[in-house]
Parts: structure tokens; sequence; C-alpha cells
């Protein structure tokens, strides 16, 4: 459901914050800009396709803004599906009562080991292996060590120096909406660790509150190569993630339920220099368009600060991105960096991988979201259809079950794209829920496509077959919807409304040639729907014409 | 949280009078201590360890040392620092770097859900427990 919100938001980026309608644009101009001039390795050139807006109020930063790069890196956390914790058989369900799903392992208590769960490293290694990584066979859990109220234990085990995955890519295609055009990300490594539980405050501020049921919850930590320049592609690349843990099955993804976490880097330097400016880490991104939001926001502070000559004033730190004001604020800034006194977590032992389960997890591997839309492509669908067919694993599959049954790739995208997609979103079903099967669909594909029914009715049917299932013939059959295409039978019919409608006859020969319309619904009533629309006319046209 | 194998840290600080340094002992180091490589962050490659500062180890270690205390306990720290310190010696040329001191094979549990027989001896064990929540002071820095 969050991609389909992410779509819509995809579709009309500028409805929710007209004020910050001028600034999207200008920061659009300035990233399609920025993108075609800095070639890195990975990216490829985008096409501005955006126009230069006459009221501009922030033409000042912009034009700033040309001297400026933003460097942009992402830190995501994926918390896994797995059906108990990462250390313990503790079941982990979002949103259960505060402190029911714990043991002595996951709190903590002396004398307590943690035992890995198998399918942790199993969601790894697809991960690893989904963003193209080199998977290391052996690897290791460290202690990382810091003092907070949610983290029982006093450290965290995580993966330090030796990641099960490093070195990896991924692969994207930005919307059509915001440029288009191909991106390649690189991944610097994916490791295994544990979430730590969940801190709440008073409202007085006296005291605070802890619920242990999310410690110990297994995550995967995905970190970045900072190749991304603007808050799109940034963006992008987060939802991209969230299709690939979707289509592997190991997450479900949710920003909002915080199984799907990110933090950005953001940093400028003008263009051309080689040394990254300073890094500013971003907190508290709850939706895809908050990572927009934020990191634009950000670049457009720090780039305004650099062309004050008070570039020093950026620090390393950490800030919040405040949803309400739209800005990101300095939380508490750091003394000095944290030193977590890493070493080998010595109740663990080592990860070993072997060629044969690595070869035969990649074998299980399903089609991945970016293979998807290679082969759309090879079909001759265009990059819209593409983008909106790959973002759902289901909606992919239904629709690759149409095409299987014969029906046309371009006919079956436009149904599931528009009617059926309007369905979903009316009646806030998924596409596994709605009563039509793919090969109803292709069945009425292809009884439009034979003639057998006219569009029109199609769209009817198809409405009934959501809604209640059913077959398209025993549909047709029931509610005798079959074509008419006997010249003959039309003729009748079009005689018939004629004769009956003598005035708009003669309005008609008088030059009211408009009436036609008028006269076609009519007979196409007298019909029940069912005169083949184009015969209709070239018939009622021929009658309409011949008299005078 | 019991622990296995304890290996060479700057700032490890063990519990007093457990661990005295007996150089007269000829205690045979177990073969697995003999291949280490120091993958934490503090310590720089090679051998030499950042000086010693009691003072800081305790403030990591959130744990509250006299003034007396700390003149107390560098030397003896010191002194099992330096007990550690003998495996520099061993020569590490023709050894293969491991990632761990373990040599045991996988140890893995099957993902498969299991309730607490005693939850209520566990709550029960809380400090401070308010329901449904553990009550804890407001602090507001992670370190």
């Amino acid at each position: 459901m969050a991609s389909t919100i992410f779509r819509s938001f995809q579709t009309h980026p500028f409805v929710f914050h007209p004020t910050t309608l001028l600034r999207r644009k200008n920061v659009l101009l300035y990233c399609t800009m920025r993108s075609e001039q800095t070639q890195t390795a990975t990216q490829e050139k985008v096409k501005p396709q955006v126009k230069v807006s006459n009221l501009n109020p922030n033409k000042k930063l912009e034009n700033i803004s040309k001297d400026y790069e933003a460097v942009i890196g992402i830190e995501t956390h994926v918390q896994l599906s797995t059906q108990t914790k990462a250390f313990c058989s503790c079941p982990y369900n979002y949103g259960s009562q505060p402190n029911t799903s714990i043991c002595p392992i996951c709190m903590g208590l002396p004398g307590a080991l943690p035992i890995l769960n198998v399918k942790v490293i199993e969601s790894a290694v697809k991960v690893g292996l989904a963003l193209n990584c080199k998977l290391a066979m052996n690897s290791k859990f460290d202690r990382k060590q810091y003092f907070y109220a949610d983290l029982p234990k006093g450290y965290q085990i995580s993966q330090f120096d030796v990641p099960i995955a490093t070195g990896g890519y991924i692969d994207l295609d930005i919307p059509v909406e915001f440029g288009g055009g191909h991106r390649k990300f690189g991944i610097t490594r994916v490791h295994m660790e544990e979430d730590a539980g969940k801190l709440m405050h008073s409202d007085d501020g006296s005291y605070s509150q802890v619920d242990l049921n999310r410690a110990g919850v297994p995550l995967l930590e995905i970190v970045s190569e900072p190749d991304m320049r603007n808050g799109i592609e940034a963006a992008e690349y987060a939802a991209e993630i969230q299709r690939v843990v979707r289509y592997l099955g190991v997450s479900n993804g949710n920003m909002q339920e915080g199984s799907l976490r990110c933090d950005v880097n953001v940093s400028v330097r003008p263009i051309g220099q080689l040394q990254f400016g300073t890094k500013v880490e971003i907190k508290n991104l709850n939706a895809f368009s908050a990572v927009s939001r934020a990191i634009d926001y950000e670049i457009s502070r720090q780039v305004l600060l650099h062309s004050q000559g008070q570039d020093k004033e950026i620090v390393q730190e950490t800030r919040l991105w405040e949803e309400g004001a739209q800005k990101t604020v300095t939380m508490r800034k750091k003394e000095g960096l944290s030193d977590y006194r890493y070493f080998p977590e010595p109740d663990l032992p080592e990860v070993f991988l072997t060629q044969d389960y690595v070869d035969g997890i990649h074998n299980s591997l399903p089609e991945l979201p970016e293979m998807k839309r290679r082969r759309y492509e090879k079909m001759g669908l265009s990059m819209q259809d593409i983008l909106f067919l790959a973002n759902d694993m289901n909606v992919a599959e239904f629709f690759d079950t149409t095409i299987k049954k014969g029906a046309d790739a371009k006919l079956a995208a436009n149904w599931i794209m528009s009617d059926i997609a309007a369905y979903m979103k009316n009646e806030e079903l998924s596409i596994t829920e709605v009563k039509l099967s793919p090969q109803e669909l292709a069945e009425l594909i292809a009884s439009i496509k034979d003639g057998t029914i006219s569009g029109k009715i199609g769209k009817q049917i198809l409405f009934e077959l959501l809604a209640k299932g059913g077959t398209v013939k025993g549909l047709i059959e029931e509610k005798d919807l079959v074509q008419i295409v006997d010249p003959a039978e039309i003729e009748k019919m079009v005689e018939k409304v004629l004769s009956e409608n003598p005035k708009q006859l003669d309005q008609y020969r008088g030059g009211k040639t408009k009436l036609q319309g008028y006269f076609a619904g009519q007979i196409m009533k007298l019909s029940k729907g069912k005169a083949n629309p184009g015969l209709l006319n070239k018939i009622l046209l021929e009658k309409l014409n011949a008299k005078s | 949280m019991g622990s296995r194998a304890l290996l060479l840290v700057s700032s490890s600080l063990l519990p007093k009078n457990q661990f005295l340094p007996n150089f007269n002992s000829h205690r045979k180091i177990p073969q697995v201590l003999h291949r280490r490589r120091s993958f934490s962050a503090a310590t720089t490659a090679g051998s030499s360890l950042e000086p010693l500062d009691v003072p800081r180890l305790a403030e990591t270690a959130r744990i509250s040392l006299t003034p007396q205390e700390v003149e107390e306990f560098a030397p003896k720290i010191g002194q099992v620092m330096e007990w550690f310190g003998q495996l520099q010696a061993v020569d590490l040329e023709s050894v293969e770097p491991s990632i761990r001191a373990d040599t045991e094979g996988d140890n893995f549990r099957a993902d498969v859900p299991e309730t607490v027989e005693n939850r209520n001896a566990i709550i029960a064990a809380i400090p401070n427990y308010e329901e449904p929540y553990i009550k804890v002071p407001k602090v507001l820095n992670k370190e």
C-alpha cells in the first residue's frame, strides 16, 4: 500500500505543498542541470525536461546552486520479517502489548546466551545477492558497546569490520515525471545486527519508559556509496530498496511501521572540487517524500552558507527533519566521536557460508524489479507502464500471468493501470484480493479484440468481474452482451431511431451536424449498448447523408 | 552474559582479584590464542596501545572511582595488560590471520517462536516496573 501511495505522490508531487511548488521546480531545474554536468562512472545523462518558471523568487538560490554539487549517501535499516528475533525464540509482532515478547536473552539477563536464527543469515545472503554484492564466506559478529536505556545488554550485537556482504550496486529508473533516466548506485556493505527496544519520554520529562518487545529483532543495515546527487535520486534509491526487500520476501519494508528506516548523509562541494564537504546526517525521515524534501532543504541550507562565506558553520552533526516546519534542525551537537569499543562477539561462532548454500539461495531468488523492468522494456511498454507494473510484485505477477494467457502486453497494462487500479484504490484492496483473475482478464481482452463484445461492454463486465468474480464467457451469455455486428440489424435500428426523431433529423439536415452524436446515443441505447460503434456510425452517416 | 574468550582490548576492565598476573605459572596458552589479530578500533596496527587512561576507562564503563582507587588500579591494570602483552612475542609471519578465536562450527536455531514460561518472574525482577513499561530515569544523550 505504501508503494501505491508513493506512486500517487509521484504523479502529483505538487499537490500537498503549494508553498514549496516553486522551490521544487527550482530544485528540479538545479537537479537536472547538475545531473547533466556531473558525470560519475555510475550515472548516465539526464535530459532536462523542466521549463524555467517565470515567477522565480528563488532565482538567486538557483543561480548559486549551479556552482555546487551535492553528495548524498544513505544508511537503511531493514527490519526482517522472521518469525522470531535474531538471537532468541521470542516472536515479534508490530503493535503488541509492551513487554509481552521478552525472555532472558533479549533482556540481557545474566547468564543468557544468544543463538543465531538461521533465517537471518538466509535473508542477509538473499539481500547481498540481490544487491550484486560480494559475500564474505567467513564473517563474524561484534559487540558495539554503549549505554542507553533501550539497549538491555549495554551492547548491540552487530558486524563491524567483516560484514556479510560488500561492494555491490543497485539499478533503478527515475520516474518519468522527475526527468526519467537510469541510475546505478553503489552499495558499500550489508550487515546483520539486532534492534534496540523502544524508549519513550514521559510528558513532564521527569522519567522515561522502555518497551523491550523490539529488542533483539533482526535488522539488515544497508550502506550505500555516496553516489546520489539530489533528493529525487535518494528517494528513488530508498523506494528501490523497499521494492527489493519486498520482492525477496525478507521484510515488509514499511517506513511508517519502522520496518524500513533511512538515515541520510548530505554534503555539498563546489563543482570540480574532489574533496568532500562536511557531512551532515539527517534522521527522523518517515516517508520517501520526506527523504526527498529533507535532502533538498539541507542542500539549500548548505549551499546558502557556502555562498555567504559561512561554510565553516556547517559542522559534522546529526539533524532532525521536522515534518511540520519542513526543515532540518540541530539535534544535540556531539562532543567528539563515539568510541564503541568493538570486539568480536565471543558468544557467537563464526558465520560460515558454503558455495552450495549460496548457490541454492541464488537459484531460489525471484525475478527482481530491475530484471522485470528490463524485460518489460523489451516488450515495448512505456517507462510509465513499466514503473507501475514492476513496483508491486503482485501486480507484476498478475500482469505476467495475463500475458502468458496470450493477451497483448500493452492492452493488459492499460487495463491494469486504469480501471483495475482505480477499483483497487476505491475499495482499498490489493490486487491479490480482487475477484478478477488474470485468466479472465486475458479472456476479456481477447473477447474485445475478436469483436465478440465492444470495448464499452468490456468495461462493464470488468467491474462485475472485479467485484464478484465469474467468467467472461459466463457473463456474456448470462446478460446477452454479444456485440451486434450484423449491418442489416444495425440498419434496422438506425432507421427506427431516425424515423422516431423527425425534428432532430430536420435539424441535422439543416446543418446541425453535431446531432449525429445524439442519434448514435439513441441507437446505442436501443441496442442495449451492444451495437458495434464503428459500424453504427458508418451506417448512420450513410443514412443521414443519403436522403438529402 | 557469559564470555568464553577474552581478547586483548585496551579498555576492558576486569573484576577485582579475579585475574592476578602470575608469571611463574608456566601455564600453556591454549593453541587457539596463538592466532590473534586485533580488529578493535581503539588499537593501532601492530603492537603499540594507547597509554592507560584509567579515568576515561572508568567513564566509558560507567564505573565511578575515587581518586584513590584510580591510583590503586592503574598499576594493576597495567600489569594485566603487560601479561597479555607477552603474546606480542609470538611470530605470526607464517600464520593465516583468523577472524575469530573460536574453531567451533555453526550453532543455529530454527525460526520457530516459543513463549517464555516464567514471564512473571522476569517482570517481578524489574527494579522499577510501571505496567506495561519499564520505568527508567530520563537520559537525554546516547553515549
